[in-house]
């Protein structure tokens, strides 16, 4: 689009400010964590970097068991609350899809767990969990009777679920929208040959609906897997990255490096091999919203 | 005659019916429990939000469901010891600068890259997109550091630096999709009658795409409401936010859910309502415009 009259000063008058702004607040955090990154420094022993170490840094983190540690806890929390979300988002499209005055109140509702902050879905769930009062693990108690005594976020493996869970109550709803909105322009003769070919309910939503949603189903996971490798908040709020270190995801783990044990050259560095991974997505991501415009 | 003849065509069609009819009334009610099931699953987690921060303490850390409602949570919350009122004003202080610096900015750059072509463009917008994909912990390290060195820890200002950058890509990215989907000739038509590109700026393209500066508004303000990681590591004693706030109040005795739940009221109210005003765009808004 080219309008006419256009003398070069206006533009870089209106993008300098927001330039500067986002560039200041990421250039410079970037530059200086990646200094940081080939430094010894731990805060609670000198005000500065003691010395340049070169890669020691980054070698450090392929042997810290600790590190890998959050590494497979945070792709086991990634595979298992894309999945999820997908999926109940994908069921609860198809049960809200159709138009019907109780669907659409009920789709008014999706909104809302967008509004509830990350945190707070963390203290949320883990307040419906707790023993003895729970809500969650009341029901549970009474529904199978072994699990009356479970104590759901002192288990590894199901604190990491429970923790998914508050993410997917989250995620999955919105992600239900997306997908009515995808269903909705679906032309309806498409439907109708599938039906005179006689196929099913089933055979449609597998062989009609899901190939035409698919673009949007990629976009979602790509956004979901972005999100969900970076989970921090309801870590803190729910377990603190326990049962010993059975939730602390890479996050929380630069977290604790840096903020907790002050080793801040080595944090950096972590955050450094941490966006190399989230980079490839970020730019799998772009890809699709340049390629959907066009 | 005239009443036997009714009911012998009738009884064929009824008869034929029949079956069909229940068939698709239990389909009905199929359908409607499992939609009443989604509601229920979205719904629950907050309506116990909601009602514990309405029970006694001593109710709320029993087995029994039903127990008599109290206002006293939001009384210690408003006035009691775990006041957040300071808090909640922190908030609203930090999440409102942000977006009223960040937005005008905004719209102003979404401006350039929607109608001016110049070499460099699509490269300066992907690395503004890019930006966005940078783990919290990177930015939030240096940063620590820096407002420690300057003395902007613990100001309001702090977050509202680093908030910009979590808000102005994104409403960069947005705005510049309405600008996009605007007829250029408007604005052409604005130049011819005597405007320069500023007067066309306020005065002809911001009302016409207000709507898309609403959505970025609002969902970069609930950004910054609920943003939780970075008002955690760069705020101190003066600048609690009311996300930190709920953390603190883990006394000697445990957490205290009745008053998480009302401090979280507190939280999700206001974020519930301006949702709901962009319900329209939501989808787009959360997308970044992919999924419309």
């Amino acid at each position: 689009m080219q309008s006419p009259r256009r003398h070069g000063l206006a533009r870089y008058v209106l993008l300098a400010p927001a330039l500067i702004l986002v560039f200041a607040t990421t250039v410079y955090p970037m530059a200086n964590a990646f200094w940081l990154s080939f430094q010894q420094w731990q805060l609670t022993k000198s005000k500065a970097p003691v010395g340049f170490v070169g890669l020691d840094n980054y070698l450090r983190a392929f042997d810290d068991r600790f590190f890998i540690n959050s590494v497979v806890v945070t792709v086991e929390y990634t595979v298992l609350s894309v999945v999820l979300t997908l999926v109940l988002g994908l069921g609860m499209a198809v049960t809200l899809q159709k138009r019907s005055f109780i669907n659409t109140i009920i789709r008014t509702f999706l909104i809302f767990p967008f509004a509830v902050s990350p945190a707070l879905k963390g203290y949320s769930f883990r307040f419906m969990l707790q023993p003895d009062y729970g809500i969650i693990q009341l029901t549970l108690g009474r529904l199978f009777p072994p699990l009356a005594d479970m104590v759901w976020l002192s288990d590894p493996w199901w604190a990491m679920f429970w923790i998914s869970i508050s993410e997917v109550w989250g995620w999955a709803p919105l992600y239900a929208l997306m997908f009515i909105g995808a269903m909705g322009s679906i032309p309806t003769d498409v439907f109708d040959a599938a039906k005179v070919d006689g196929a099913n309910n089933w055979q449609m939503f597998w062989r009609v609906t899901l190939p035409m949603i698919k673009p949007v189903i990629i976009i979602a996971t790509l956004l979901k897997i972005i999100g969900s490798l970076r989970i921090f908040d309801q870590v803190v709020t729910m377990t603190g990255g326990g049962p010993g270190r059975a939730t602390q995801s890479i996050n929380y783990y630069i977290y604790q490096t840096g903020f907790r044990f002050t080793n801040m050259g080595y944090s950096a560095a972590l955050a450094y091999l941490f966006l190399v991974v989230l980079a490839v997505l970020a730019y799998m991501y772009i890809a699709r919203l340049y390629r959907q415009e066009n | 005659m005239a009443t036997t003849t009714p009911t012998t065509i009738n009884r064929p069609r009824t008869q034929g019916a029949r079956p069909i009819r229940w068939r698709a009334v239990a389909g009905q009610i199929w359908e409607v429990f499992w939609a009443l099931l989604t509601l229920f699953f979205v719904i629950f987690p907050i309506f116990m939000l909601v009602y514990t921060s309405f029970r006694q303490p001593l109710d709320v850390y029993s087995d029994r469901f039903f127990s008599p409602l109290t206002l006293e949570n939001f009384r210690t919350i408003f006035f009691g010891e775990f006041a957040v009122v300071r808090e909640f004003f922190t908030s609203l202080f930090i999440a409102s600068v942000t977006v009223a610096i960040g937005i005008p900015f905004a719209v102003m750059a979404a401006y350039v890259f929607s109608r001016y072509r110049f070499r460099g463009a699509q490269t300066l917008l992907v690395a503004v997109l890019t930006t966005q994909f940078i783990p919290a912990l990177m930015i939030a390290l240096p940063f620590y550091n820096l407002f420690r060195d300057t003395g902007i820890y613990d100001t309001p200002w702090a977050l509202i630096i680093v908030y910009l950058s979590l808000a102005l890509p994104y409403s960069i990215w947005m705005m510049r999709g309405f600008i996009d989907s605007l007829p250029i000739e408007i604005e052409e038509a604005a130049v011819v009658d005597g405007c320069n590109e500023y007067q066309v700026l306020v005065y002809v393209t911001f009302p016409l795409v207000l709507p898309g500066i609403i959505t970025s508004l609002v969902f970069s303000f609930i950004l910054c409401w609920n943003e939780f990681t970075y008002a955690l590591l760069l705020a101190g004693q003066d600048t609690i936010t009311l996300q930190i706030a709920m953390t603190r109040t883990i006394g000697i005795q445990g957490i205290s859910w009745e008053l998480i739940s009302a401090i979280g009221m507190l939280v999700m109210i206001p974020m519930f309502v301006l949702s709901f005003t962009i319900r329209k765009y939501f989808i787009e808004g959360l997308t970044m415009g992919a999924v419309k």
